[in-house]
C-alpha cells in the first residue's frame, strides 16, 4: 500500500520553476503532479518573478465523501 | 553551593559547555532555568578546547555534563571524541552526558554514547526536567481543560444610552410584532422537539409527528421525507465511517498542543469546519485543536438555510458544508473534548428556530443568530427571519445558548454604521428575551473600507475604530469574524496565513473576547480546505501573539475619527427605523442596508409568515 494513501487529504509541493511566464509555469507544474501520479491536481497558486514561477501545486488524494484508506493501513 | 531558591527539589550539579567557537544562548538560557529551581551550575565559556572541558567537568564533579553544537560539520566525529574523553576521565561513573543543540539529533546522540539528546525545538524546560529526573514532555506542551464562558463578567448594559433607548424601543416593537406570528420554522422547530423526547418510544405519537413535519418540508428535503430518496450529492454515514469517528475520539482527551502554539491556550480562538463529511470533519476537528484551536464552528451547506426542513440520520455531502442533522452532530459532538467550544451556526435560513433546537439537543456551547444579516445578504425572507429569528433567541434563551449576531452583510457592501444598527438591535432583542448574544462586527477589508478608503494605508484603522465604537455602546463581548482577514488574504499561504493571524493578533489586542479565524485556503477557491492549510493558520496565529506578546498593536488617529464616524451613522440609522415604527418594514426597505449598498431583501421563504390564531 501506497503512502499516498495514508495522506489525510490533499498533498501541497511548493516549488519554483524555471519558465517564461505563468501560463507556463501553470502548465508545467501541472505536468509535474501527473508524472508524480496525482490524477486529481490543481494550482493552488503561482506567480512569476524573475526567472520563473514561484508555484504551490495540490494533488487531492482523497475528498469529502471519499472511501479513505488511511483509517486502517499498514504501510 | 545552590545559586537559586530551594524548593524542596533535589539540587544537582551541572556543568554546561559549548562544543561551538561562539554559540551558548541555549545554554545559557538553560543556566537561568536550572539557577532559578536551586541547581548548582557552572557554564564554561566557549572555545574550549575537549580535553579542556573535560579537565574542568572533573574538577566540578558533576551529576550532569550538557554539551551544545549549533554547528553540524562533523558532529558524530566530535560527540563520538566526547564520549571516549568522558568515559577515560572516570566521569561516566557519576555523571550523565547530554547533547543539545540546532545541529542535534537525539537518536544520533543516543547511538554515540550519550545519556541523553536533545533537538533544536526542545524548550530549555525539558533540559531542566531531565535533570530533575521527571517526564520531560519533550515535544508537547499543556492543553487548557475549563471551557471559556465567553460571556462572563458582561452586563449587557448600552453605556450610550441614546443609542441604548433607541435599540430597545425597537427591539421591543420587533418582539411584539413576532408575538402575534408564527411560520413553518417555527412549528418544525416544537416538532423536533416532541419528536426527539418521543423518538425512542414505540408510541404511535413519533410516526404521527414525522408526518406532521414532513408536510412542512420542501424541495428535496420533502422528497427524503416521502420516498426516501438521498438529496444530491449525499449519501449515509456508513457504520463503519461512525465506528472510525468514534475510535479517533476515543483518545481525543488525551490531544495535546504542541508547545510552540501553547499560546493559543489563553486566547479563544475559533476555526470552522464543515468539509461535508463527518469523518473528515472529525479528523480536522482533532489536528485543529492539537494545534491550539480553543472553538470549532459548524458550517452546514448552503442548501440548508434554502429548503424547508432538516434531515434526519447521519449524512456524507460530497461538496461544502456538513449536513445538519441530530445524528451527524452526535456523531460530531463525540469529539468535542473539554474545554473545546462548540459552535451550530442558526443564522440565515428557513431552519433557525430548529437549529437551535438541534444545536441544544447535541450538546453545543454556542449558536449564531442574525435576522439582518440572513434576510439582507443570506437569502431569507425578512418578515419570515425576522419571526423565526425571534423565535430561535426565545429558544436559545430557555437552553441558555449564547449566540453570536454576526454582519457579515458588510461582505456583500453594507457600510458598518448600517451593520451595526442592525446588529445591535437584534442584539437589544436578543437580551430583552433573555439571552447572551455576542457582537461579531466583519474584521476584514470590507467593501466599505476600500470604497472610503478607510484601508487605504492599513488594515488597523477601521477594525479598532470598530471595536471602539462597540465596546463604547454597550457592555458585551465582542467576537470578531468569521473569519477574521476576509478579502485580505491572496491564495499564497504566506500572505494568507500572516494576513489572518495580523487580524487575530489586532482583534484580541483590541478586547475581543474570541476570534473566528480562516486557513491558508480561504482565497482558494478550487477545492476542499487541506489539513495542511488549517494548521498553517493557526502556527500563524501562535507566531503573531509570541510576537505581540503585551506589546500591543497602535492605532493611529484616524481610529478615533472613525469611529466617531460609526457612532453617528448608527445613531441615524437607528432614529429612520424608530420613527419608521416597523423594524421589518426598515429591512425591506433598506434603512439597515439597501440595493445601493449591495443588500436585498430575500426571497426564501417569503409570504410563509402567518399571524397566530
Amino acid at each position: 500500500m501506497s503512502v499516498r494513501h495514508r495522506i489525510l487529504d490533499g498533498c501541497d509541493l511548493e516549488t519554483f520553476i524555471v519558465c517564461k511566464d505563468v501560463e507556463e509555469g501553470k502548465t508545467l507544474g501541472l505536468r509535474l503532479m501527473a508524472e508524480l501520479g496525482f490524477e486529481d491536481a490543481d494550482v493552488v497558486f503561482c506567480e512569476m518573478g524573475g526567472p520563473g514561477v514561484r508555484i504551490r501545486l495540490r494533488g487531492y488524494v482523497y475528498r469529502p465523501s471519499a472511501d479513505y484508506q488511511w483509517y486502517d493501513l499498514e504501510v | 553551593m545552590a545559586q537559586g531558591r530551594s524548593n524542596g527539589i533535589t539540587p544537582r550539579k551541572v556543568v554546561l559547555a559549548p562544543l561551538d567557537p561562539v554559540h551558548d544562548v541555549g545554554l545559557k538560557l538553560i543556566r537561568r532555568k536550572l539557577l532559578e529551581r536551586g541547581h548548582h551550575v557552572a557554564l564554561l565559556p566557549p572555545d574550549l578546547s575537549m580535553e579542556e572541558i573535560v579537565a574542568r567537568a572533573k574538577a566540578e564533579d558533576p551529576d550532569f555534563i550538557m554539551i551544545s553544537r549549533a554547528l553540524s560539520y562533523g558532529i558524530s566525529e566530535l560527540l563520538a571524541k566526547f564520549v571516549d574523553l568522558c568515559d577515560a576521565a572516570g566521569l561516566r561513573e557519576r555523571a550523565k552526558l547530554v547533547a543539545g543543540g540546532l545541529s542535534m539529533k537525539p537518536v544520533i546522540a543516543q547511538e554515540l554514547g550519550f545519556d541523553a539528546g536533545f533537538g533544536p525545538d526542545t524548550p530549555a524546560e525539558a533540559a531542566v526536567a531531565y535533570v530533575e529526573g521527571h517526564e520531560p514532555g519533550l515535544s508537547t506542551g499543556g492543553r487548557r481543560r475549563e471551557k471559556a464562558d465567553l460571556t462572563a463578567g458582561f452586563t449587557y448594559k448600552f453605556r450610550d444610552a441614546e443609542i441604548g433607548s433607541l435599540c430597545t424601543t425597537i427591539a421591543r416593537q420587533l418582539i411584539d410584532w413576532a408575538s402575534k406570528r408564527t411560520s413553518s420554522g417555527v412549528e418544525r422547530a416544537h416538532l423536533r422537539i416532541e419528536m426527539e423526547s418521543q423518538r425512542d418510544s414505540n408510541t404511535a405519537l413519533y410516526p404521527r409527528l414525522r408526518d406532521e413535519y414532513a408536510a412542512l418540508t420542501s424541495g428535496e428535503i420533502r422528497e427524503w421525507y416521502l420516498t426516501g430518496k438521498p438529496v444530491s450529492h449525499t449519501r449515509p454515514v456508513t457504520e463503519k465511517e461512525a465506528g472510525y469517528i468514534r475510535s479517533l475520539w476515543e483518545n481525543a482527551d488525551k490531544i495535546e498542543i504542541p508547545r510552540s502554539q501553547e499560546i493559543l491556550n489563553e486566547r479563544n480562538v475559533f476555526v470552522q469546519y464543515g468539509t461535508g463529511c463527518p469523518v473528515m470533519d472529525a479528523y480536522h476537528i482533532s489536528l485543529s485543536v492539537a494545534w491550539g484551536a480553543r472553538g470549532v464552528v459548524h458550517f452546514d451547506p448552503s442548501w440548508g438555510a434554502r429548503n424547508e426542513g432538516l434531515l434526519e440520520q447521519a449524512w456524507s455531502h460530497e461538496h461544502d458544508g456538513t449536513v445538519l442533522t441530530l445524528d451527524n452532530l452526535r456523531l460530531i459532538r463525540g469529539g468535542i473534548i473539554p474545554g473545546i467550544l462548540w459552535q451550530v451556526r442558526a443564522h440565515r435560513g428557513l431552519n433557525t428556530p430548529e437549529t437551535v433546537v438541534l444545536a441544544h439537543l447535541s450538546g453545543a456551547d454556542l449558536t449564531k443568530i442574525n435576522i439582518v444579516y440572513g434576510s439582507l445578504a443570506a437569502g431569507a425572507d425578512p418578515e419570515r427571519l425576522a419571526v423565526d429569528g425571534v423565535e430561535a433567541m426565545k429558544l436559545a434563551a430557555k437552553y441558555n445558548l449564547p449566540y453570536d449576531v454576526v454582519t457579515n452583510e458588510e461582505l456583500a457592501g453594507v457600510p458598518a454604521f448600517k451593520a451595526f444598527a442592525g446588529m445591535l438591535i437584534v442584539a437589544a432583542a436578543g437580551v430583552l428575551l433573555g439571552g447572551r448574544p455576542l457582537l461579531q462586527p466583519l474584521f476584514a477589508n470590507s467593501p466599505e473600507g476600500m470604497i472610503v478608503g478607510y484601508t487605504e494605508d492599513n488594515f488597523i484603522d477601521f477594525n479598532v475604530a470598530k471595536m471602539k465604537v462597540l465596546s463604547s455602546i454597550i457592555d458585551a463581548p465582542i467576537w470578531p469574524g468569521a473569519p477574521v482577514g476576509f478579502l485580505t488574504q491572496t491564495q499564497d499561504r504566506c500572505q494568507s496565513s500572516v494576513m489572518t493571524a495580523l487580524h487575530a493578533a489586532l482583534a484580541l489586542d483590541s478586547g475581543a473576547t474570541a476570534v473566528t479565524i480562516a486557513s491558508s485556503d480561504e482565497a482558494y477557491a478550487g477545492g476542499p480546505i487541506t489539513a495542511p492549510a488549517r494548521v498553517d493558520s493557526l502556527k500563524a496565529a501562535a507566531a503573531a501573539l509570541r510576537f505581540f506578546g503585551q506589546g500591543g498593536i497602535r492605532p493611529t488617529p484616524e481610529a478615533d475619527r472613525i469611529a466617531e464616524k460609526i457612532r453617528e451613522g448608527i445613531l441615524e440609522v437607528l432614529k429612520k427605523v424608530a420613527a419608521r415604527g416597523d423594524f421589518v418594514a426598515s429591512l425591506y426597505e433598506g434603512d439597515l442596508g439597501d440595493r445601493e449598498d449591495g443588500a436585498y431583501p430575500g426571497r426564501s421563504g417569503k409570504g410563509t409568515v402567518t399571524l397566530k390564531r
